[in-house]
């Protein structure tokens, strides 16, 4: 699939990385790729809620924890944060 | 019953007059002070309030110092740490110092012979108190309160953070708390189960609501002073009102002697005995019998009498009927030597530290051992026994063969330790 974002995706992608960047504090910032997972990025689960709730709470959105879990790559992330930004 | 000798080899701490143990040493030598008047946060309740808090510290520049010694433990720091309370980042850095000094690491880096206790239980009241209003506000709660809200967690951040795999479990009895953990540590040690044991005095990070409800009790003090803080806690004098916070934690490492002269560790200090004796009452009111069997009990536990005491680190909060009870145990405990033993009281500068009172007033204790020297008692200016030997407005030079630190705590608990100088 491809990770090719459209803009308003890209901009919850930027504002993802940012908070993914804030979590895992030592993370070349540069690595942080739509196509990459948190797993992949050495997140634990932890890491993992708190990427989606600061991103959550930096749009001002409440979506139930479950409908996050088991996402690909930080593409998907940023298109689900998009769609119930949009719905709002 | 007889064991293995117990030595301190490393000690720390971050309270309101210092931030680590050199700085502790020469502010309880000039008898400083850390109360304050301090304002509730905006939007707050309680106003203003004397307590002895920790200032301008930052966790991330605190550990930069141990960066070049720990290298691996501090890059492990900045992630557990990064989102967590305010009580478990003190934790870590009052035990860096004390395993930095230890020079404990990396040798012993993944042992399953170092243990970890924590002193204290509800350390992270604030926490609690901020993510309640957060819920009830409709905002998301910190996603790491499920596991920072458990005082054990403290245990697991340590552990991982220093890399030790032996016994571990935090220790709760109100004020006694630090007492009990060392107390716990010592019998660990003596019976061989350990090596070494990081024992860990955290801070109790109260919320509006502990505080407001140490007042109901008539415990805290502090009402009236707000214009001279400074003047507040008076540990065994008349004006004593009730005891003021004080931030603050404290480490120590514990190890078998042997162990720790076959690796060459520094001896600050040995922990000849300790006891813990129960009131069965769960009220705040203190008890003379339990203090006095607390006490009696660490001598025998030691083979000494109480002659053998030349200083008495009292556990002396402020609060009127705790030291006018500690005041009658020691008479009793010492009969007519009881002017002959210096006693002074390390909350008058530093504030009560509730749940880590008990190790870093054990810290207090080798400072003063290591140098030479006994801590003034402040706002002593009527003592309520004048039979008892308190130290005076300034330090004084001192040598003290064998130290008797109690610890008491609300609900009953009792618990005196004996150090001494460790035998070369």
């Amino acid at each position: 699939m491809s990770e090719t974002l459209t803009g308003s995706q890209q901009e919850v992608f930027e504002l993802v990385k940012s908070k993914v960047v804030e979590v895992l504090v030592d993370l070349d910032p540069g690595e942080v790729t739509p196509e990459r997972s948190l797993v992949e990025l050495g997140a634990n689960s932890l890491d993992r809620v708190e990427v989606a709730l600061l991103s959550m709470e930096a749009l001002e959105l409440r979506i139930p924890p479950s409908e996050l879990a088991g996402l690909a790559n930080l593409g998907e992330l940023a298109r689900i944060l998009n769609r119930h930004r949009d719905a709002r | 019953m007889q064991g293995a000798r117990v030595v301190v080899t490393g000690l720390g701490t971050v309270n309101a007059l210092a931030h680590e143990a050199a700085g502790f040493a020469a502010a309880l030598r000039a008898g400083a002070c850390g109360l304050r008047t301090v304002e509730a946060r905006e939007g707050e309740p309680g106003g203003r309030r004397v307590m002895a808090p920790i200032r301008e510290f930052s966790w991330q520049d605190d550990l930069q110092r141990h960066r070049e010694r720990l290298p691996e433990p501090v890059a492990r720091a900045r992630r557990v740490l990064r989102n967590a309370g305010e009580s478990v980042r003190l934790s870590v850095a009052a035990a860096f110092q004390a395993i930095g000094s230890a020079g404990l690491l990396p040798a012993a880096a993944g042992s399953e012979r170092v243990g970890i206790l924590v002193a204290g239980s509800n350390l992270q009241q604030r926490d609690t108190w901020e993510n309640t209003r957060r819920q009830a506000a409709g905002r998301a709660i910190n996603p790491r309160y499920g596991l920072a809200f458990l005082d054990s967690g403290q245990v697991g951040c340590l552990g991982e953070i220093f890399a030790l795999r032996g016994l571990g479990y935090s220790v709760g009895g109100a004020s006694a708390s630090g007492s009990l953990a060392i107390f716990q540590a010592w019998h660990w040690l003596r019976s061989g189960l350990l090596d070494a044991c990081l024992v860990v005095g955290a801070n109790s990070d109260l919320s509006p609501l502990e505080l407001e409800a140490f007042e109901l009790l008539g415990a805290l003090g502090g009402a009236g002073w707000e214009d001279r803080p400074e003047q507040a806690c008076r540990p065994f004098d008349r004006r004593h009102g009730g005891f003021l916070w004080g931030q603050g934690s404290g480490a120590l490492l514990l190890e078998r002697q042997e162990a720790a002269a076959a690796r060459g560790a520094p001896l600050l200090g040995e922990i000849l005995g300790a006891a813990v004796a129960m009131d069965g009452n769960h009220l705040p009111d203190s008890s003379a019998e339990g203090e006095l069997r607390a006490m009696r009990g660490a001598l025998a536990a030691a083979g000494l009498g109480p002659e053998a005491v030349d200083y008495v680190n009292a556990h002396a909060t402020s609060t009127p009927l705790g030291d006018e009870t500690e005041c009658a145990a020691l008479r009793s405990l010492f009969g007519a030597r009881a002017g002959a033993v210096r006693v002074n009281a390390t909350k008058g500068l530093t504030g009560h530290c509730l749940s880590a009172a008990g190790v870093v007033e054990t810290v207090a204790c080798l400072l003063q051992l290591e140098g030479g020297f006994l801590h003034p008692n402040r706002n002593l200016v009527e003592p309520i026994d004048p039979l008892l030997g308190f130290v005076g407005a300034r330090a004084e030079p001192a040598s003290p063969r064998v130290m008797l630190k109690n610890g008491f705590g609300f609900g009953g608990f009792n618990s005196s330790l004996l150090l001494a100088p460790a035998a070369a």
